[in-house]
């Protein structure tokens, strides 16, 4: 028998791939992408009364506050927009971003335990927070569109769908991929050096006040507008109002850019955990 | 000739030890500054290659230059004291972790049973977590739907099988635990002391439940665990890892015994030539207490088929005294095994020298010590010589298909008739 009749199936040396996973073999662990999804939402609403409610009522309780705090307090403008519906719009395309990201963030801190005990390809896991939280944030559209049916019928909003609902998808995708690929980078940093995940927290926190989810971009003042439209979440945000409540302040060229740097970013990330993935395990 | 499946060539790993935490942080940039920035390789992991450079003083060799390599077929039994590293080479099989160098080349389905119940979770049913941990171990939908019912009736939970596993004995959830990576169906299992946890009877079935799939479905199994008996039933090789590095590799009994033979915790041999220096008092001093093991039938080591024969020599000081001595077997626990009397001789000043043979088939697996009192008039003590030989009795079994411990302080072989009488009895119900 010569070495070199011998085909092997798998070869495993000491290099790590940027190129991780071959599509294949994630196909192959489809079922488990779909399993973790499914044991996260039931994890979620296990031992509850109202179970799956429970994601609407978050944002809604967010939305009050909003609307008292920013919307009659403060007096936030939110362009010709009622305040419900804004902030609304906001509040849950936010809380998918950043419970996406944060989620996502501490990958190999929070499944070390499995990661050591059996290989799958890792990249399945922030998938499965991704879809998860998708899956919420498609609940929580639901009654954003309830809503703007409400404002609709009986408050004379006047919406005129256009073009501009072609947005839709891009914020949405482009804003999933974002919070991956953020994810993805941060996850190898927290997996070594702990402090990031105390950083994370706060970053979220802050990155919020420059992003449009409690005010429009129009109402930033002209000088320090491009602070806010340097955040590559702000076009999003924008084209996701405008496509469905007909307001937003987005040109093509600042959606462009969000695009292309998430999607170099999200690459970079990408290419990081695959390289990184699997030394982690050492350090976990 | 069946192929080679997996191929283990020069494989090594090195950990870092302390904790991870500002220094490490100076480390990693002082690496980094030195590959990206000054283009300097790292002076640690690119030496020639031929030799493997001395562990710093924080780090440490988990696995040396291990190769070998496993038959289609083949089942591979990995032993080796704690800490020799056979759990690192499984996980660097199984995918889990990266060499430092080296590389394994392998074909097929790889399944990993490093520990029992991966990806449980203690809040989901019996049913949800069948599912999800068959998913994890690497099963799909459909593999996992048609072995469900076989499943849930291998670990016996039909009526909780929708019901929190939070609330289950830990028998039963051990018991699902295992039944789904039971019925998994890789080229390639490999399985990691799960026999440590788990009950006798869990165990049993276990370990029956893993010769099933390495005899009659011809799986290659690689195998570590501490049951040197269920290394030697169920592995056609063995590999004895020490510290990290091979000690040996060959047909499992071979091996094994050459394991067992070097972790006997003996000491079989105590001499002294004056008696100055010999334990004892004015009275008794000893000069040589020995077990001499009849090893011809074991191969080498000392097991429960082993006739044992202890010798003993003592100084007598005292003129003209009746002397009888006591041989005390302890189970290394502390019970008293037996408390063995000699007649009583009438002995003079000078050497006095006794024997007695502990017969094979007598004695259980475990540690034993021996202790040995001399008394005069039988009831008057003179020396109490504590715990002066030890030895330890491996376990046998031949071709008994019983895995468990077996029960009691003594195993013998008694006359023990068992027959059918071939009479029918009238059930009446």
């Amino acid at each position: 028998m010569s070495e070199t009749k011998t085909k092997w199936d798998w070869e495993i040396t000491s290099q790590t791939s940027y190129w991780g996973t071959s599509l294949g073999e994630m196909w192959s662990f489809r079922h488990l992408l779909g399993g973790l999804v499914k044991r996260n939402f039931l994890l979620k609403y296990q031992q509850t009364i109202l179970g799956p409610f429970w994601i609407l009522f978050p944002p809604l309780l967010t939305l009050v506050t909003y609307v008292v705090v920013f919307g009659k307090f403060v007096g936030i403008p939110t362009g010709g927009l009622p305040p419900v519906l804004f902030y609304f719009s906001g509040i849950i395309l936010w809380s998918f971003f950043s419970d996406s990201f944060s989620g996502t963030a501490s990958t190999f801190k929070d499944n070390a335990h499995l990661f050591s005990k059996v290989y799958f390809p890792r990249i399945v896991l922030p998938l499965s927070i991704i879809s998860t939280q998708l899956y919420n944030f498609l609940i929580q559209f639901m009654l954003l569109l309830l809503l703007v049916a409400y404002y609709w019928l009986f408050q004379g909003l006047t919406i005129s769908p256009g073009i501009t609902i072609l947005w839709f998808p891009v914020a949405i995708i482009t804003t999933a991929v974002l919070a991956l690929g953020m994810g993805l980078f941060f996850s190898v940093l927290t997996a070594k050096y702990r402090d990031i995940g105390y950083v994370i927290s706060l970053g979220v926190r802050l990155l919020m006040y420059v992003t449009p989810v409690i005010y429009p971009l129009s109402a930033v003042p002209e000088k320090v507008q491009w602070v806010v439209q340097l955040n590559p979440l702000s076009p999003l945000f924008e084209a996701f109002r405008l496509s469905l409540l007909g307001e937003g302040t987005v040109s093509v060229f600042h959606l462009m850019y969000s695009m292309l740097f998430t999607a170099a970013f999200f690459s970079a990330a990408l290419l990081l955990f695959n390289k990184q993935g699997d030394k982690l395990i050492d350090v976990v | 000739m069946a192929e080679n499946i997996i191929q283990v060539e020069r494989i090594s790993k090195l950990y870092r030890l302390g904790t991870i935490g500002t220094g490490s942080f100076r480390q990693d940039l002082q690496h980094w500054w030195n590959l990206y920035i000054l283009g300097k390789k790292d002076p640690f992991f690119h030496l020639d290659n031929t030799v493997l450079p001395n562990a710093q003083q924080d780090q440490i060799w988990a696995l040396q230059d291990i190769n070998f390599e496993v038959k289609q077929g083949e089942s591979l039994g990995i032993i080796g004291s704690n800490g020799s590293g056979k759990s690192t080479l499984l996980k660097i099989i199984s995918r889990i972790v990266k060499p430092t160098m080296g590389t394994v080349k392998g074909k097929g389905k790889v399944s990993s049973l490093l520990e029992v119940g991966t990806g449980f979770n203690k809040e989901l049913t019996g049913r949800e977590n069948i599912f999800i941990s068959g998913y994890i171990l690497g099963m799909s939908k459909a593999e996992v739907a048609a072995k469900f019912d076989e499943i849930v009736a291998f670990s016996g939970i039909e009526e909780f099988v929708d019901t929190p596993v939070k609330r289950y004995s830990s028998g039963m959830y051990v018991r699902l635990a295992f039944a789904v990576a039971a019925h998994l169906e890789p080229d390639i299992l490999i399985v990691d002391e799960v026999l440590a946890v788990g009950d006798a009877d869990f165990q049993k079935k276990c370990l029956g439940k893993m010769r099933e799939v390495s005899q009659s479905d011809g799986r290659t199994i690689l195998f570590v665990s501490h049951s040197m008996q269920a290394i030697n039933t169920l592995c056609d090789r063995a590999l004895w890892l020490n510290k990290g590095t091979m000690k040996e590799i060959g047909p499992s009994t071979t091996v094994v015994n050459k394991y067992i033979a070097s972790m006997q915790k003996l000491q079989l041999q105590q001499k002294w030539e004056t008696s100055s220096l010999a334990p004892g008092n004015d009275k008794i001093r000893f000069k040589q207490v020995e077990l001499i093991p009849h090893l011809e039938l074991t191969e080498g080591i000392i097991d429960v088929r082993t006739p044992l024969t202890v010798k003993f020599q003592f100084w007598n000081l005292l003129e003209e005294v009746s002397i009888n001595v006591g041989l005390v077997l302890f189970s290394y626990s502390g019970d008293c095994i037996f408390d063995l009397l000699s007649p009583a001789t009438v002995c003079h000043k000078g050497i006095v020298e006794g024997e007695c043979t502990i017969p094979g088939n007598l004695l259980n697996d475990g540690s034993y010590y021996i202790s040995l009192h001399v008394a005069r008039d039988v009831s008057i003590q003179l020396y109490y010589f504590e715990e002066c030989l030890a030895f330890d009795v491996e376990d046998y079994r031949g071709n008994l298909n019983y895995f468990e411990k077996w029960w009691g302080a003594v195993r013998p072989q008694l006359p023990f008739r068992l027959e059918n009488k071939n009479i029918r009895l009238q059930l009446s119900i």
